[in-house]
């Protein structure tokens, strides 16, 4: 990859905060945060460590990580970010070992009597400042993981240490006012699309896709017993037109019923980046809508966070194996294909197509093989990137840093640079992202760099491939 | 002095090495306590089983996987694991000593294969800590344990090698032998303790991560409680500051 030079690293991490703010937060990161209590954070963040570890599970993984941590840094070779900056603070186990410290000095006995034979201070209000800004220089994507021989988990730290910064009020507000609107707001969704606008965006849909392909397909809306209730992330009611005609699409041939919910159609989970409090109350309002319409299954549009939030969240809050199932749309979509209830025409798309793996469905090999079986099957020209599948690359915007519009320029130039070559490499006018956080990023990303490449979802190429019997 | 080696391979060896035995088999033991508790802790039971044992199994014979990244670095580690296995083990006058004094053993390996390892070891060693040393990024990754480790690690296999190879004076070679008998008891010591555990706790590390990342169901609003958020839950706005301090924080510049 090549390097960043002098201009680009002074534009990459040049904030555009006033100097009065951060002095007043005293938190110099580029990101920037609603005002809060900046008094005596270190023991404010100890507490809050205190209550977490008391509460969750999180002291088996740090008790683990702490003893067979060998600061090997193989980590390295897969971190687009330290790629990209060379800088060893952004080596995934130096970013862990920040808070695995502050474990092992207050929460571990042998931390506890080295303090007293070193007189070791402990958490300083600049380790809260390193961490609030090395956390959130993660992207969470998790492929160092697979790269630690030691098994550990790094996107898992980086979760937990913006858990206990968003406990004493550092969130980036991107995040935390989106959040607030989803759960205590008057729209109860992240984009305060309100109901009204929902109804007009999808008759407008319906008329869309009659005109253009002659075919009825509605977009349900508060069917009661409906087979699967329907939450894309809320963005593509505003901005993915031709995905969500493709969801529609898909249901117009397979005959299935599924529904829109206007008590709840959001699929967005900021709680996944900063809050397992957040994480949770959202997956419940997913829970209390599919109640309250009898719905049978869950399906997510094409995100790549809402997916996984769902999938593996909701059985952990909503009750383990009777929970509700959950299902990707390119699942069922795929699933569909195979039965034989969706017909696709095979070299609809001539351009040439390549596949971005989102990280939260495919580094867990969730959802690898399923879009790019739907890909080659309606696509001349498919090609792969390299890296992929499980190993794919993160788009650079990953762990919410996508919807924080102040580090932009840090996304383009460190977080996505190795995103940009390899979509270059492949030469390809179309790249199919499917993920709304991915989507944004990868559009901002080819026009930074001057890509010739158009960014779409899986089903606004497959709504041109469909085969209406 | 001779006396004081008899001491460390004998009655010192028995205690140390019965500790590090019991340590390692405490943290082993909690380790998997503690996931069984997680596991317990929540009614979500889905776990990729088949995922954990295969990522296990390929990082406890990492043969394949190493070579793809960083392969220099890989196969020093790797031979440096592999020596510091078999020559403590296996090299026939350790043999001996377990016979002689807990009655039973294995068999050795083959002399010249044993130097040719501990040379290894060595080399590999070094080459470990220069790795971290010259390097300015690895040295700001590297805590002090992480370069005195290595060099703890090799002492005995220095003077093993010199006691075994080289023709030294009888002082000397006490001398050589004292340092070999105690680093290694030492060693023994500290391995439960530091990051040398990973030798029974790696195997853990799949099935830790997969568990930990079941979250217990209400956690986060115990913790809020806790905290005294009990009805202020953390998105809202008004638990962290007035309203009227939100103005406009981007810079006109």
């Amino acid at each position: 990859m090549q390097p960043l030079s002098e201009q680009e690293r002074a534009k990459a991490f040049t904030s555009s905060k006033k100097p009065e703010v951060v002095h007043r937060q005293r938190l110099p990161v580029r990101y920037h945060v609603e005002d809060f209590d900046v008094g005596d954070r270190p023991q404010r963040f100890l507490q809050a460590f205190a209550a977490v570890l008391k509460h969750t599970n999180y002291r088996l993984a740090l008790d683990h990580y702490v003893r067979v941590c060998a600061q090997c840094a193989r980590c390295a070779v897969k971190c687009q970010v330290y790629l990209a900056t060379g800088d060893a603070r952004d080596v995934p186990c130096y970013r862990s070992e920040l808070l695995l410290s502050v474990y092992r000095r207050h929460f571990t006995i042998s931390g506890l009597l080295r303090a007293r034979v070193l007189g070791d201070p402990g958490l300083t209000d600049d380790s809260i400042q390193e961490m609030a800004e090395a956390f959130y220089n993660c992207t969470a994507c998790r492929r160092c993981y697979f790269e630690c021989p030691m098994g550990i988990d790094h996107g898992l730290i980086t979760h937990l240490g913006r858990y206990l910064l968003s406990e004493i009020g550092i969130v980036p507000r991107a995040l935390a006012v989106s959040v607030r609107e989803q759960l205590v707001g008057a729209s109860g969704n992240t984009s305060a699309v309100p109901v009204p606008a929902l109804l007009d965006t999808l008759e407008f849909l319906s008329e869309e896709i009659k005109e253009a392909i002659g075919v009825d397909a509605t977009f349900p809306v508060d069917q009661q017993g409906a087979e699967y209730l329907f939450l894309p992330a809320v963005s593509d009611f505003l901005m993915e037109a031709e995905t969500l005609m493709g969801n529609a699409a898909v249901f117009r041939a397979t005959g299935d019923s599924w529904t829109i919910g206007t008590g709840d159609f959001d699929g967005i989970n900021y709680g996944l980046f900063y809050s397992d409090q957040v994480l949770e109350h959202v997956v419940k309002k997913i829970q209390a809508e599919a109640q309250r319409l009898g719905a049978h299954k869950i399906l997510i549009g094409e995100c790549g966070h809402a997916s996984r939030t769902a999938r593996f969240f909701y059985p952990t809050f909503c009750g383990g194996k009777d929970a509700l199932p959950v299902v990707n749309i390119m699942e069922y979509t795929h699933r569909a294909w195979k039965e034989g209830r969706l017909k696709l025409k095979a070299g609809a798309i001539a351009e040439r197509v390549t596949y971005h793996d989102p990280c939260n469905i495919a580094r867990s090999g969730w959802i690898v093989e399923q879009p790019r079986e739907l890909l080659k099957a309606i696509c001349s020209d498919y090609v792969e990137m390299t890296p992929n599948r499980r190993d794919n690359i993160c788009c650079g915007g990953g762990g919410g840093t996508v919807s924080i519009d102040e580090v932009q320029p840090y996304r383009m130039l460190v977080g996505g640079r190795a995103k940009a070559e390899q979509i270059k490499a492949t030469g390809a006018k179309y790249c199919v992202a499917p993920c709304a956080n991915c989507k944004k990023q990868l559009r901002e990303l080819v026009a930074e760099y001057g890509i010739d490449c158009q960014i779409v979802g899986l089903h606004d190429l497959l709504y041109k491939a469909i085969v209406f019997g | 002095m001779e006396s004081w080696i008899e001491f460390g391979r004998g009655p010192l060896f028995r205690i140390t090495f019965a500790l590090m035995l019991l340590g390692l088999l405490r943290i082993f033991v909690l380790t998997l306590t503690g996931v069984a508790e997680a596991y317990s802790r929540n009614p979500d039971k889905i776990v990729n089983w088949r995922e954990v044992v295969k990522q296990t199994i390929a990082w406890l014979f990492p043969i394949k996987r190493m070579w793809k990244q960083r392969p220099a670095y890989s196969m020093i580690s790797l031979f440096f694991h592999v020596g510091l296995l078999l020559v403590p083990l296996f090299l026939a006058a350790h043999v001996l000593l377990w016979k002689r004094g807990a009655g039973f053993a294995w068999p050795a390996i083959p002399q010249r294969l044993a130097n040719d390892l501990t040379v290894v070891v060595i080399g590999a060693g070094l080459g470990l800590v220069c790795g971290r040393l010259l390097s300015s990024g690895a040295r700001k990754l590297s805590r002090r344990q992480d370069v005195a480790w290595p060099l703890l690690l090799i002492l005995p296999f220095v003077t093993g090698y010199v006691c075994s190879n080289v023709a030294v004076g009888p002082k000397a070679y006490d001398t050589m032998m004292l340092v070999h008998v105690y680093s290694a008891d030492l060693i023994m010591l500290l391995i439960p303790f530091t990051k040398i555990a990973h030798c029974v706790l790696a195997p853990l590390s799949q099935v830790v991560t997969a568990v930990a990342w079941k979250f217990p169901a209400g956690a986060g609003d115990r913790v809020a409680a806790t905290l005294g958020y009990a009805d202020r839950p953390t998105w809202v706005k008004e638990s962290r500051a007035p309203r009227s301090v939100m103005r406009d924080e981007v810079s006109t510049k």
